[in-house]
């Protein structure tokens, strides 16, 4: 590791001018969880790192309209933790418990978790497929974006370089109901060979809308436009689970890696889906 | 005040004492080596091959020395000033300090940076060039047999062991070690067989991952050099490095204090010939710590095939057994040849069989060294004898258990070698796990997507031989006791079972005996801390040691006519007219042996005693899926008489969690080029807590091993055994797919049902 400068800004104009929109060896640090991981590894080598640690963006509380709004700093065990949200988005605490370990989770942060773009993270298809946005912060001011508009490819992000996450904002959950389900191949604590997320519009077992988004198995989180097709306005039975899986293995192109073949992983796929549907049934009753 | 001794009648062997160093150690007041800094001290970061196999033509060191900061980078040549021929192992002299001419597998150290700073030393070692003329390498242990790409031009047997002496200068070969055991005439049997059942197996390359890596330090004048290291092996050490150096042992001191985890890892040379000649070559003393991922490129288990060849009468007696092993030995001989033979003589298992054949290859390929691996080739060889014992039981219809009770090798019959078995509670062990598992009861096994299934597994081992231990017990002349001994204590406990053992003679709570850790200037010789021998071989040391103590003391008060009931005090106190003196009591172990016949591989006395390991399994299966959950596991063994009960079942239990990962996920996955694909921990991936089963019963079977102090034996290894071959006798019986290479990972399994 070689030496850099840490930069401790107490204000969000501060932390923006420290940023450098051509030079990406200055990188803004919140839990610092995959960053130290990557600086140790010496992919990341960087000249200077922008703590946000004194921006004061830790805070989860619900908006006007009923949203749920999330500071960008807020750690993740804090928001699996909050009453708020086990009794609004019970599926992003269900989702936070098996996200990583308790250690990385009091460190690790939602802005931070968002912006690092790694496609086996857990809680990017979870807030897509919620429809959650952010707020990002540059220098002409701020921006709002859809949560699946983030990742453009593998830990590779619409964000620029002088920009920050500074709010998430998830809509109420309604009626809907969710789940995420993820499959790991090796340990149990391993990166997921796929996660699924589903948000229904229920019926009774007609799906009104569907909403369904994998990760892991893909270069970013992904959205099974033609597997949300063939459920929309059918009855959930086997059959139907079946043909949307078949729709979710067909629409997605999938590298084989250490996790599993392509063919493997597409299995997994037609599976969760399904199971992910049941699971999100079940809460709802 | 209250004085650190505690005289007492309460018996100490037995006791489930809590380890000693607990206190000290979730306090972080136990000593690693990882902590130690030395005035002066530079810190050594090691630039690897990146290429399996080729001759170096050029290193490149130049800009790694520009950087400032840093005080030398050093290569081989360097080293050929301090040590003319710098080739090391324990069965071979195979392996260079630094990559000398040639590298032999991706990883191999070729140069070193040195700084004050280890960020600079990082920093500069990766600005190091090597140019290399590549040459055709081998990896599959079989094909190396008669491979064009030869690792080694020539074989180096060290002149330790006489039955390598014969390998000497044999070029052309990959094999470092054939070893071959006829008993009978299996051929002829074979052919006489109502049925014959041949199966290969195959198990893959996985890593010890202790949570310390390797780490070590050298200290040195001109003529002394001191060692700190986190090693298995001080003794083993000392002498190396004083043959490397041509110095008397007295000049190289060794001291290990605890260990983070061994497993076989940690044993033989493994950084301390690097550090020691860095260390006289700067005159400053360097210390090399490795990272997690460093690891994976220094020592692993042995990948292995194995063909087994079996043939049965009608009523289901296996009369003659064909074993064929491979050993995939990696660039660097290690210990691996020791594998081949002490292990391979159990290659049969432990059934009663007339008719013997085993023929057992360690080979040499362009991959990391293996080495010794919790089990020392014996997981490796259960795996493929009980996956064909149960395929055979369930081709004949005859019950698992019944099969394996039809063949078993009791007491008093000859193992393959010929020797007769002795203390080996096989049927005691099979007996246990038949009622642990409910054998006998009815089974659900699900009909939905998720399929139940179980399965059971009987391994054993013998222990290697022959091999020495010495201690020395010291009581103070306020008759508080001191033990010195050379075993290393690296989570096993040995610490505390050395303090049950002295105490336990001796009259004292074993809280408050004081064991001494390995300083080769201070305590006596030890072979290593491996094989799951220092219990038995240490333990009796110690026990003689402490006795010898005894009798001194007695002698002692018999002497100053002192009555039978005097305090130890006293004595002391009347012979030297205050508190003064010492008694020395000495102990030394070393148990028979015979070593077995050149041309058949037989021997009426292979082994000191017999370790016996069963496992029972229970899983789910995922049927759409392929995953395997493990929600039952039962662990029984044959340990003699547990010096510790408490610490026998966490040695049980944690040998078989361990295996348990070799067993479902664990693999060291190699391009074709030789490359590692996943050195990390977030790609190579180990048991946590989520993957311990639900259920663990460990259980010791009622038993003593007359020959060891106590009654007691090794338990290090016995938990491993079974794991494997009963996991996929269980998802056999789960869901009817044989699986037959390690590891059972869920797209495999998937694979198989989906055939």
């Amino acid at each position: 590791m070689t030496p850099f400068e840490l930069a401790e800004p107490r204000s969000m104009r501060e932390a923006i001018a420290l940023l450098d929109a051509n030079d990406s060896s200055v990188r803004p640090i919140s839990g610092g969880t995959a960053l130290m991981l990557m600086m140790k590894a010496g992919v990341l080598r960087p000249t200077r790192l922008v703590s946000l640690a004194k921006l004061g963006l830790s805070r989860i509380e619900t908006g006007l309209r009923g949203e749920l709004r999330v500071g960008a700093m807020t750690p993740l065990g804090m928001l699996e933790r909050s009453a708020l949200v086990q009794r609004g988005w019970p599926v992003i605490a269900r989702t936070l418990r098996t996200l990583s370990n308790v250690r990385v989770r009091n460190v690790a942060t939602v802005g931070g978790n968002l912006a690092h773009a790694d496609p086996h993270m857990d809680l990017p298809p979870v807030l897509s497929a919620l429809g959650a946005r952010v707020t990002i912060s540059g220098p002409s001011g701020e921006r709002s974006i859809a949560v699946e508009e983030i990742s453009t490819g593998y830990l590779e992000t619409s964000i620029r370089l002088n920009e920050l996450v500074t709010l998430l904002e998830v809509p109420p959950l309604g009626g809907r109901s969710a789940a995420y389900l993820k499959c790991t191949t090796r340990s149990a604590d391993d990166w997921p060979a796929v996660g699924v997320a589903v948000v229904l519009q229920l019926e009774k077992d007609l799906v009104k809308e569907a909403s369904v988004v994998i990760s892991a198995a893909t270069d970013r989180p992904t959205r099974l436009a033609a597997a949300e097709k063939v459920l929309r306005g059918r009855k959930i039975d086997e059959k139907l689970l079946k043909q949307a899986g078949e729709a979710a293995a067909e629409e997605v192109s999938i590298v084989g890696d250490l996790h599993g073949s392509e063919m493997y992983k597409k299995q997994l796929i037609r599976v969760y889906l399904g199971r992910a549907i049941h699971e999100a049934r079940a809460k709802s009753h | 005040m209250k004085r650190a001794l505690s005289p007492t009648e309460t018996p100490q062997v037995g006791r489930s004492l809590p380890r000693l160093e607990s206190w000290m150690k979730v306090t972080g007041r136990a000593e690693y080596v990882h902590n130690l800094r030395l005035p002066g001290m530079l810190y050594g970061r090691i630039f690897r091959s990146s290429i399996a196999h080729g001759r170096i033509k050029r290193i490149d060191v130049a800009a790694a020395q520009a950087v400032g900061g840093v005080h030398r980078v050093v290569t081989a040549a360097d080293l050929k000033e301090i040590v003319p021929d710098p080739y090391y192992g324990p069965a071979f002299h195979d392996q260079p300090v630094l990559a000398l001419d040639k590298v032999r597998h991706v990883g191999e150290p070729v140069a070193v940076v040195l700084a004050a700073d280890p960020h600079v030393a990082e920093e500069a070692a990766h600005l190091i060039v090597a140019e290399y003329e590549e040459l055709p390498a081998v990896y599959d242990e079989v094909e190396a047999v008669g491979s064009k790409a030869i690792v080694h031009d020539a074989l180096k047997p060290a002149g330790t062991f006489p039955d390598l002496k014969h390998l000497k200068g044999r070029t052309g070969t990959n094999i470092a070690l054939d070893f071959h055991l006829r008993r009978g005439n299996a051929g002829q049997a074979l052919a006489a067989a109502d049925r014959v059942f041949e199966h290969r197996f195959r198990t893959q390359q996985v890593m010890h991952t202790p949570l310390e890596p390797l780490v070590s330090v050298a200290e040195s004048t001109e003529e002394s050099l001191t060692i700190h290291t986190a090693s298995q092996s001080p003794s083993f050490v000392r002498s190396e490095i004083a043959r490397l150096l041509g110095w008397p042992e007295n000049k190289v001191r060794v001291r290990v204090p605890f260990v983070g985890g061994g497993f076989g890892a940690k044993l033989y040379i493994k950084l301390e010939a690097l550090v020691a000649v860095l260390s006289l070559l700067t005159r400053r003393p360097v210390k090399i710590s490795l990272t997690m991922e460093e690891q994976f490129f220094t020592i692993t288990k042995h990948a292995s095939t194995f063909r087994i060849k079996s043939g049965v009468t009608r009523d289901g007696r296996i009369s003659a057994r064909e074993c064929e092993v491979w050993w995939n030995g990696g660039a660097y001989a290690d210990i691996g040849p020791r594998v081949t033979q002490k292990s391979g003589f159990t290659a049969p298992g432990p059934y009663d069989i007339e008719h013997v054949s085993i023929d057992s290859y360690a080979l040499y390929t362009n991959l990391p060294p293996a080495g010794a691996l919790r089990g020392f080739g014996i997981p490796q060889l259960v795996w493929a004898y009980e996956c064909h014992t149960d395929m055979m039981a369930r081709e004949l219809g005859i019950d698992p258990i019944e099969f394996r009770r039809k063949n078993l090798l009791r007491d008093g019959r000859p193992q393959a070698t010929g020797t007769l078995m002795r203390d080996a509670a096989i049927e005691k062990v099979l007996d246990r796990l038949e009622v642990l598992m409910d054998w006998n009861k009815p089974f659900e096994r699900g009909s939905g997507v998720m399929r139940r299934g179980r399965g059971i597994a009987v391994g054993f081992k013998a222990c290697v031989s022959p091999t020495t231990s010495l201690a020395a017990v010291t009581v103070n002349a306020d008759g508080s006791c001191i033990v010195f001994c050379s075993t290393v204590d690296m989570g096993q406990g040995s610490d505390t079972a050395m303090a049950q053992i002295a105490g336990e003679v001796l009259n004292l709570a074993a809280e408050s005996v004081r064991v001494v850790h390995s300083d080769t200037d201070v305590t006596p010789y030890d072979m290593a801390t491996l094989g799951s021998r220092s219990l038995f071989h240490m333990g009796n040391a110690v026990k003689l040691a402490a006795e010898d103590a005894r009798n001194k003391l007695v002698a002692m008060r018999e002497e100053l006519k002192l009555p039978a009931d005097a305090q130890i005090a006293d004595i002391f106190k009347k012979k030297y007219g205050m508190q003064a003196g010492n008694v020395l009591g000495t102990g030394s172990f070393i148990p028979s042996y015979t070593p077995p016949d050149c041309a058949t591989g037989l021997t009426s006395n292979a082994t000191p005693f017999w370790m016996v390991g069963g496992t029972g399994v229970e899983v789910e299966v995922d049927t759409e899926t392929g995953r395997v959950r493990v929600t039952r596991l039962i662990n029984v063994a044959d340990l003699g008489t547990p010096i510790n009960p408490k610490i026998v079942e966490t040695q049980l239990s944690g040998a078989a969690i361990m295996q348990l990962g070799f067993t479902l996920f664990e693999k060291m996955v190699f391009d074709e080029q030789g490359q590692l694909r996943n050195a990390s921990l977030a790609e190579y991936k180990i048991p946590g807590f989520l993957d311990v089963p639900e259920e663990i019963i460990n259980e010791a079977v009622t038993a003593e091993q007359r020959s060891g102090p106590f009654g007691a034996k090794g338990v290090g290894e016995s938990g491993t055994f079974g794991v494997s071959p009963a996991t996929a006798n269980a998802i056999h019986d789960a869901v009817g797919v044989r699986l037959t290479s390690l590891p059972l990972n869920a797209e495999a399994v998937y694979q198989a049902l989906v055939k």
